[in-house]
């Protein structure tokens, strides 16, 4: 077979331009176990109180504002003609945005075979859960009389009421519920091996009896990690149409509409570029804090860091090229009511929102070009910050500046927001903390079996893995 | 799934005067219409050129891509993109010629007496004017010389001289480039072919013209490979991974392109604004409404079904039947945007449609195969490239024992 083969030659990456292995320092499968694992275990550290704390005093609050919009009605938010949509759906596609991020990472990514994805997806898909949760409470509560949310869904009723079906606020029903449950399926499902491993490891009969019970019985056998990687794969292509279309069907809140600012044919891939970018800010947000209070620098690597800059970057500029052509259609179309309306957006009462958003989401990110500013940890962590401000104000700006300068001028209007609405959006950020940092406490927060899978040492044909030198070089032969 | 390169070497020499015949044939036929029926040429002439700049641009944008995030899987096949988009610059400029100078014929907005009377046109001032719409086309043209020259002129400089320079170089030239490329290709999309109905407005439309330019150059550089493979070419560096990577984005930008699609026409149907809507009311006139079933069936859910399967996505008579399918597509799509302008009755496959396609499709690949047989066939001196071929670097000596010898390196070919 090697007797007419031609030889060629193969160089070795310049030193500065080698790849960062996707798990520092060659650790083995038992360290990894052992370092994800081990944060589950033994007593909660200080720092935890210190932050589930207040995040359970937060949610208290979200609690309190919400029986009392419940008890007086919605007329205790700060909407007012004409702006008749206010923070409620502000924040209601804000957090739905960063709920992207983690299906993202754990449906499409894996399809794509990105194995750096494996050290930042379970976080990532709690993260989006959760985010989840906090949007749903927005629209349940928006119809004013949440004890009858139950007409939303198609239920054969002798009323004979059924739910207005061609309406993007029923699809926002189903899209979001279908995106929801698919998601907990898929973090749950990935979760069962490393539950597993959390059972095996039990001290108590508490433990041992919970982790037990939620892996199912796991024994790591042949079949079982056979059928699981089936469903697995399986989940992750149920999942990937569903990142794209909850936020598509968002946008079609907007876009369906005939009102300038809103009707405009870029809104469905515009908004899904804008949730991926938000919900890699939150990522961001998240673990970087997270990997240097838990020492997970050798399994979140400043790789990981690197490529996470990198998608918001690329986002942020898809984003920011939908902002360009919003104002070029504007101008092209010679509709006195858009032009009115893109100028009214930088030039208006509420040109400071304008700029923030576009500051934030567009300019200031450009920053994530230069390597030495996507190495640096603090300035990655303020600018995920500044990401989730300036993805914010984008939903500010759409709603608020969109509507508050109507066809009529008599009818305008300033809109302000309400205590309540301060109140309990800073509330959902109570039900967020809480949720995930109860997520870090009790449940695997990188998913050990996956990343034993990208490492080295699991691969049969890297030498660490067991291949012999020099069936490495002649594999391909 | 296997390489193709376990099969015997591919003979194309008997195709060799294809290009030439192609170029021959239709330049006969397309200078036979211009003599009969110019405006008919003009038309069949642009629907060929951005039928044909589809595949440069999305070549090019396959290239910075690569550099940006900084991939392995695509180095070996990236000669064939940054070759493919060389097109773009002169090729493509020296086609736009007969567009420039039949532009009133092509364009209605041209041939208004007082354009000051007409409001969709008064309000796109200067931009539709005729200074303003060759001083576009020739910056589009100058920006995607600067890209498409400088990345390939890099990437052949580090087949030479090797180290981190020209890789540094490479993602300087792609991050201002895909900003310059977005807005050059919309502006392309607006000026030359939007501007046909030039009332009409749409946000998406530079995306749309972007996803069925990077879907059919996926197809285009995915059977490229496989021939390349067979012949021999690219066998030492192609692994099974860069046939399942490129099957999958063409099967990505299947869904992708029916997504920007979908979401255009359902938008617009469902605000139901007269503005909007005359643009598909034309494409619903006559037999038109049947391209547009096609569009959807052929463009979505043939494709969309037929690359499920992730071995398929490795049989080389299979995949070349979906290319030539991606091109039909993308020529009906392409046919559907311009041609209801001067047929609005109904679809016709003018004899000069394919006399200009035939002539621009010799034209291309004599110059892709010329310049592609200029220079090495992969980047020799990428740092990627053994990541690409399954090769591992960076073991530490402890533990990998005795340490992989790169430059000894591995031997391609077959026996």
């Amino acid at each position: 077979m090697a007797a007419n083969v031609t030889p060629i030659t193969v160089p070795e990456p310049p030193r500065e331009l080698r790849r960062i292995p996707l798990v520092s320092n060659y650790h083995s499968f038992g360290w990894i176990s052992d370092r994800v694992a081990g944060l589950t275990e033994g007593k909660t550290p200080v720092w935890w109180w210190i932050l589930f704390v207040p995040s359970v005093s937060l949610l208290g609050l979200l609690l309190f504002m919400l029986s009392y919009q419940i008890s007086t009605g919605v007329g205790v938010w700060g909407n007012m003609h004409p702006v008749m949509w206010g923070w409620d759906i502000i924040n209601f596609v804000w957090w739905i945005g960063i709920g992207h991020a983690g299906t993202l990472i754990s449906a499409i990514l894996f399809l794509l075979r990105q194995k750096w994805r494996t050290a930042v997806n379970r976080a990532a898909e709690a993260m989006t859960i959760f985010a989840v949760m906090c949007a749903g409470i927005y629209p349940a509560l928006h119809v004013g009389r949440m004890w009858y949310d139950w007409w939303l869904f198609p239920i054969p009723n002798t009323y004979t009421m059924w739910p207005q079906f061609r309406s993007p606020l029923m699809w926002d029903v189903f899209a979001v519920s279908t995106y929801f449950t698919v998601s907990l399926l898929f973090w749950y499902m990935g979760l069962i091996p490393d539950l597993a491993v959390l059972r095996d490891r039990s001290k108590t009969k508490v433990r041992q009896f919970m982790y037990g019970l939620f892996s199912l019985g796991w024994t790591g056998s042949n079949r079982h990690w056979s059928n699981y990687e089936k469903a697995y794969l399986l989940l992750a292509g149920l999942s990937t149409p569903l990142v794209l279309s909850v936020h598509s069907i968002v946008s079609l809140d907007f876009a369906v509409s005939q009102l300038p600012g809103w009707h405009t044919t870029i809104f469905p891939p515009y908004f899904v570029a804008g949730a991926i970018f938000s919900g890699f800010g939150m990522v961001l947000t998240l673990l970087i804090p997270i990997r240097s209070i838990f020492k997970l620098q050798d399994l979140i690597t400043m790789r990981h860091i690197d490529i996470m800059c990198k998608v918001t970057l690329a986002t942020g500029t898809i984003v920011g090229y939908a902002y360009a052509m919003e104002f070029f259609i504007a101008w092209y179309s010679g509709n006195p009511s858009e032009r009115f309306h893109f100028i009214n957006r930088a030039l208006g009462p509420y040109w400071w929102g304008w700029m923030l958003m576009v500051g934030c989401n567009v300019v200031v990110p450009q920053l994530f070009w230069f390597k030495w500013f996507r190495q640096n940890l603090v300035a990655v962590f303020i600018l995920s910050i500044v990401v989730n401000v300036g993805m914010w104000f984008e939903r500010f700006v759409i709603i608020v500046i969109g509507l508050h300068r109507d066809f009529l001028p008599s009818s305008w209007g300033y809109f302000s927001p309400s205590i309540v609405d301060m109140l309990t959006y800073l509330g959902t950020f109570g039900l967020f903390f809480t949720m995930f940092l109860l997520f870090l406490r009790f449940l695997p927060m990188i998913a050990i079996s996956e990343v034993k899978g990208v490492i080295p040492q699991a691969d049969p044909h890297h030498p660490m893995g067991g291949a012999k030198v020099h069936d490495v070089i002649h594999e391909k032969e | 799934m296997k390489s193709q390169a376990s099969h015997s070497p591919l003979d194309l020499s008997k195709y060799r005067k294809v290009p030439a015949i192609l170029m021959a044939v239709g330049g006969i036929l397309a200078g036979l219409g211009f003599l009969v029926n110019p405006q008919q040429f003009a038309f069949s002439w642009l629907l060929a050129f951005m039928f044909f700049l589809s595949l440069g641009l999305g070549a090019l944008f396959l290239v910075m891509v690569h550099h940006l995030f900084d991939a392995a899987w695509s180095v070996p096949i990236r000669r064939i993109s940054e070759q493919l988009s060389t097109i773009l610059f002169p090729t493509m400029a020296l086609l736009f010629i007969p567009i420039a100078l039949l532009a009133p014929t092509v364009y209605p907005w041209m041939r208004e007496v007082h354009p000051e009377l007409d409001h969709a046109l008064h309000a796109k001032h200067p931009l539709f004017t005729m200074q303003g719409f060759y001083i576009a086309s020739a910056a589009c043209f100058l920006i995607w010389w600067w890209l498409s020259s400088n990345l390939r002129g890099w990437s052949l400089k580090q087949d030479t001289t090797g180290g981190a320079l020209p890789t540094y170089k490479l993602r300087f030239y792609s991050c201002v480039g895909i900003v310059l490329f977005a807005v050059s290709l919309s502006l392309g999309a607006v000026m030359w072919m939007k501007a046909l109905m030039h009332e009409w407005f749409s946000t998406m439309y530079g995306v749309y013209y972007f996803a069925g330019s990077v879907w059919m150059t996926l197809a285009t550089v995915y059977v490229i490979t496989m021939i390349l493979d067979r012949q021999k070419v690219l066998s030492a560096v192609i692994h099974a991974n860069q046939y399942y990577y490129i099957g999958s984005l063409l099967f990505a930008f299947t869904v992708f392109y029916s997504y920007i699609t979908f979401s255009q026409y359902f938008i617009i149907w469902n605000a139901n604004l007269p503005e909007e809507t005359f643009w598909y009311l034309a494409r619903e006139k006559g037999t038109w409404f049947y391209v547009g079933l096609v569009i959807i069936f052929g463009h979505f859910f043939i494709p969309f079904l037929g690359l499920l399967r992730i071995d398929l996505k490795s049989v080389f008579p299979y995949m070349l039947g979906v290319c030539i399918w991606a091109w039909l597509m993308h020529f009906v799509d392409m046919s559907f945007n311009i041609m209801p302008i001067l047929h609005p009755d109904g679809f016709v496959l003018h004899w000069m449609d394919l006399g200009c396609w035939a002539f621009m499709a010799g034209v291309v690949a004599t110059v892709f195969i010329r310049k592609f047989a200029a220079h090495p066939p992969y980047p020799l001196k990428d740092p990627r490239l053994s990541e690409a071929m399954g090769l591992y670097h960076d073991m530490p000596d402890s533990l990998a024992g005795e340490h992989v010898s790169h430059e000894a390196g591995r031997q391609g070919g077959k026996s």
